[in-house]
């Protein structure tokens, strides 16, 4: 079958620290990884061994609604897993395989695998709606990673990975040009509103140690404006760090080994400046990475971890807004709403900030995924992507016209112009909350 | 010979067969960390509301509900109405039927509204069985997901049904003081010969063979299911980590790859 990813090759590999496993190893170093995933992680045993086929997940999920692929449904897509999981792992799937379901390895599946694990957001709303809850997302998540130690990866992957080596971030940005970059967004602030408004870098002895996203240093700078406002406004001591410009942490959405990597260079610069609080900034997967990951994968942290929606809302009282005249839709980002507690305060922000806020159906925790997930922004995925962002494309039609719609995710703010754009929306103004938060905001 | 083993050694095989290898997956499962909490939002922030979102999944199957109401009914239909079925063993036969005489009806009435009780939660069952069986094969969705043993499940405990209702049909006699009698040998351990009931045994005999069949199959999704959502309601972590927080797994404590040669080494940490 034809994979629609460009592979990492060999030197890709390299690059990102990894290496390919010989294609006559292939399936017993599957196997293998396998076996180390579930006496790893509890979440892949139970929920591979619980699923009744019951098939309520189905219309719970985008991708399959967005492709019509049948793979897509969240229970075929964990089965792809779940076939081999029982082949190699459980009694019955040794003697009586075919009567349950269980399949051997063979020359397509890891083709299957990197197909369809790579259509699935890792959204988690197939949870939501699953009698049992099963996560098919924890399922992603290993198969993913269990195939990037195969050497079985995306080349999107693998550069992104390789930038976080070099440079700490996605984009691969070094620090001189983090330097230039802020004073260029100071200069900008100034003009606008006549004050020196401040985004240091590396500052010793700050108090919050704010990680943005390293989108917002080139195409969501309006963001990086609105927190720097933000701050300027509660009179913190705060800086950014050079050597981990990235919010996002990819290492979830590939390989669990280069998430604990990353999460530890989060660490290692709040202890540099010796701050007490870090926040986070505008990034999906990167907050749950950092908030649900942060524990788990280094062990206890000392420091206190916010999102910055949530930190700017805990702020409120402290803040004066000018209503901005403008219809406004928030868009929740799967990792905020339902993997990472941020529900009520984007909602509570844009309220203060614009003079209409509607909500889009469903909505919160039942929202739909925008379709870039879990890093799915590779441009040879475009047609894939336009499908999987079919369902976000018709929430937001029903709501129209609006002034702005709010995407307070750099995934979502990637994916979605395009999706946008391929539905006949192109006119739409997109970005961020902080991005209204820094519109509306009176300085003093 | 065929009686005695049926009677007296088959319900012990299968009694241990059902308890230890329900344990044993169980157990199999229990002993893997947990090495990330994945608590799905919004969630539950006291004990008592923890127990309150899984009680509502157990009881009223609420996210199936919010879901597809349709497939709610008839799973919701199958479950309460085999555990009142199987309550309603408990209890109507050790009080040979006339457990509402504990609630001030007279024997007699006791025993009607038994039978009455156990033919329509028999029946509910029977029926739901049969509409879930149904679903599957004309389903496109579920047909495509379902493997052969999905559709043996359902057969399975088809039969049990079957031949339980054929108990109650008018004309069908089975003597449950002896029944009662059996039973309560069974379970002392001390096992009576099986009564010479063709109807009883064949409905007795398939239930020894469900229990032996139980944990090797998907029926052990009722255990998964608390396991899972003990998963989903985990309190989420707090920053600053509190003192004397115990690791979470040996993955925490392993240090990370080095910084700048991004190693993978796999998960086995
Ligand atoms: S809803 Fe849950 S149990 Fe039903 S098929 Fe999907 S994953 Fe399996
Ligand atoms: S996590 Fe999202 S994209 Fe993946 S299977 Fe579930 S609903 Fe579909």
């Amino acid at each position: 079958m034809k994979i629609p990813l460009h592979m990492a090759k060999e030197k890709d590999l390299q690059a990102a620290g990894l290496r390919a496993v010989p294609e006559e190893e292939k399936q017993q170093a599957l196997v293998k990884g396998i076996d180390q995933y579930r006496q790893w992680a509890r979440s892949l045993m139970v929920m591979l061994e619980t699923c009744t086929k019951c098939g309520a997940c189905a219309n719970a999920c985008h991708s399959y609604l967005g492709t019509g692929d049948f793979n897509n449904i969240p229970a075929a897509r964990a089965d792809l897993f779940r076939k081999l999981y029982k082949r190699y792992f459980t009694w019955t799937g040794k003697t009586i395989g075919r009567y349950i379901g269980a399949e051997d390895y063979d020359a397509e599946t890891l083709a299957k695998w990197v197909t369809y694990f790579y259509q699935c957001n890792e959204c988690r709303r197939c949870a939501v709606y699953c009698p049992f809850g099963i996560d098919t997302a924890e399922i992603t998540i290993a198969a993913r990673s269990i195939m990037t130690a195969l050497g079985v990866v995306p080349r999107f992957m693998t550069g992104v990975a390789a930038n976080m080596i070099k440079t700490g971030n996605n984009m691969g940005i070094p620090k001189p040009a983090t330097i230039d970059c802020c004073e260029f967004m100071e200069d900008e602030m100034k003009e606008e509103t006549g004050l020196d408004i401040k985004i240091p870098v590396d500052k010793p002895d700050s108090d919050i140690l704010y990680i943005p996203s390293s989108a917002d240093f080139f195409s969501n700078v309006d963001t990086m404006i609105g927190v720097a406002k933000f701050f300027h406004a509660i009179g913190a001591n705060w800086t950014i760090p050079s050597t981990v410009l990235e919010a996002a942490n990819f290492g979830l959405l590939f390989s669990m080994d280069a998430m604990k990597e990353q999460n530890q260079r989060m660490r290692e610069a709040a202890k540099m400046v010796g701050a007490k609080l870090v926040v986070q900034g505008e990034c999906g997967h990167g907050w749950r990475a950092a908030k649900m990951y942060t524990e788990g994968a280094n062990g206890p942290a000392p420091f206190g971890l916010v999102h910055i929606l949530d930190y700017a809302y805990q702020n409120m009282d402290k803040l004066k807004f000018e209503k901005l005249p403008w219809r406004v839709t928030l868009h929740d980002p799967c990792n905020y709403a339902r993997a990472g507690d941020i529900i009520e305060q984007p909602r509570e922000l844009l309220k203060a900030c614009v003079s209409e806020f509607v909500e889009m159906t469903p909505n919160r925790e039942r929202n739909f995924c925008c379709g870039g997930g879990s890093g799915i922004l590779m441009d040879e995925m475009m047609d894939i992507r336009m499908q999987l962002g079919k369902k976000k494309a018709e929430q937001v039609k029903e709501l129209l016209p609006l002034d702005f719609f709010a995407t307070p995710c750099s995934i979502c703010k990637a994916q979605l112009p395009h999706v946008m754009k391929f539905y006949g929306m192109e006119d739409l103004k997109m970005g961020g909350v902080m991005d209204v938060v820094g519109k509306a905001i009176v300085l003093a | 010979m065929l009686l005695y083993f049926v009677g007296q050694v088959l319900p012990y095989i299968a009694g241990a067969i059902f308890l230890i290898g329900v344990i044993y997956r169980v157990a199999g499962w229990l002993k893997v960390p947990v090495p990330f909490q994945l608590t799905l939002f919004p969630a539950p922030t006291s004990g008592a509301g923890r127990i309150a979102a899984v009680g509502t999944e157990v009881l009223l199957f609420k996210s199936l509900y919010n879901n597809d109401k349709n497939l709610w009914l008839w799973a919701w239909l199958l479950h309460v109405s085999l555990a009142m079925v199987i309550l309603g063993h408990i209890v109507g036969i050790y009080f040979l039927m006339n457990q509402f005489t504990l609630i001030g009806l007279s024997a007699s009435a006791s025993q009607t509204v038994s039978a009455f009780l156990g033919t329509v939660f028999g029946l509910t069952l029977l029926i739901s069985l049969i509409v879930l069986f149904y679903r599957r094969l004309v389903n496109p969705e579920v047909k495509q997901l379902s493997d052969p043993a999905d559709y043996i499940d359902l057969l399975f405990i088809l039969v049990i049904a079957i031949t339980g209702n054929h108990m109650r049909l008018p004309g069908v006699e089975v003597d449950l003081p002896a029944v009662k009698a059996y039973l309560g040998s069974l379970l002392a351990f001390g096992p009576a010969p099986i009564p010479d009931s063709g109807v009883f045994i064949a409905h007795f005999v398939t239930v020894m063979l469900f229990m032996i069949y139980f944990p090797f199959s998907k029926m052990l999704h009722f255990a998964g299911f608390l396991v899972n959502r003990a998963m989903l309601v985990e309190a989420a972590p707090v920053y600053p980590t509190p003192a004397g927080t115990p690791l979470r797994s040996s993955f925490a404590g392993a240090r990370a790859p080095v910084a700048d040669s991004g190693q993978a080494k796999g998960v086995q940490a």
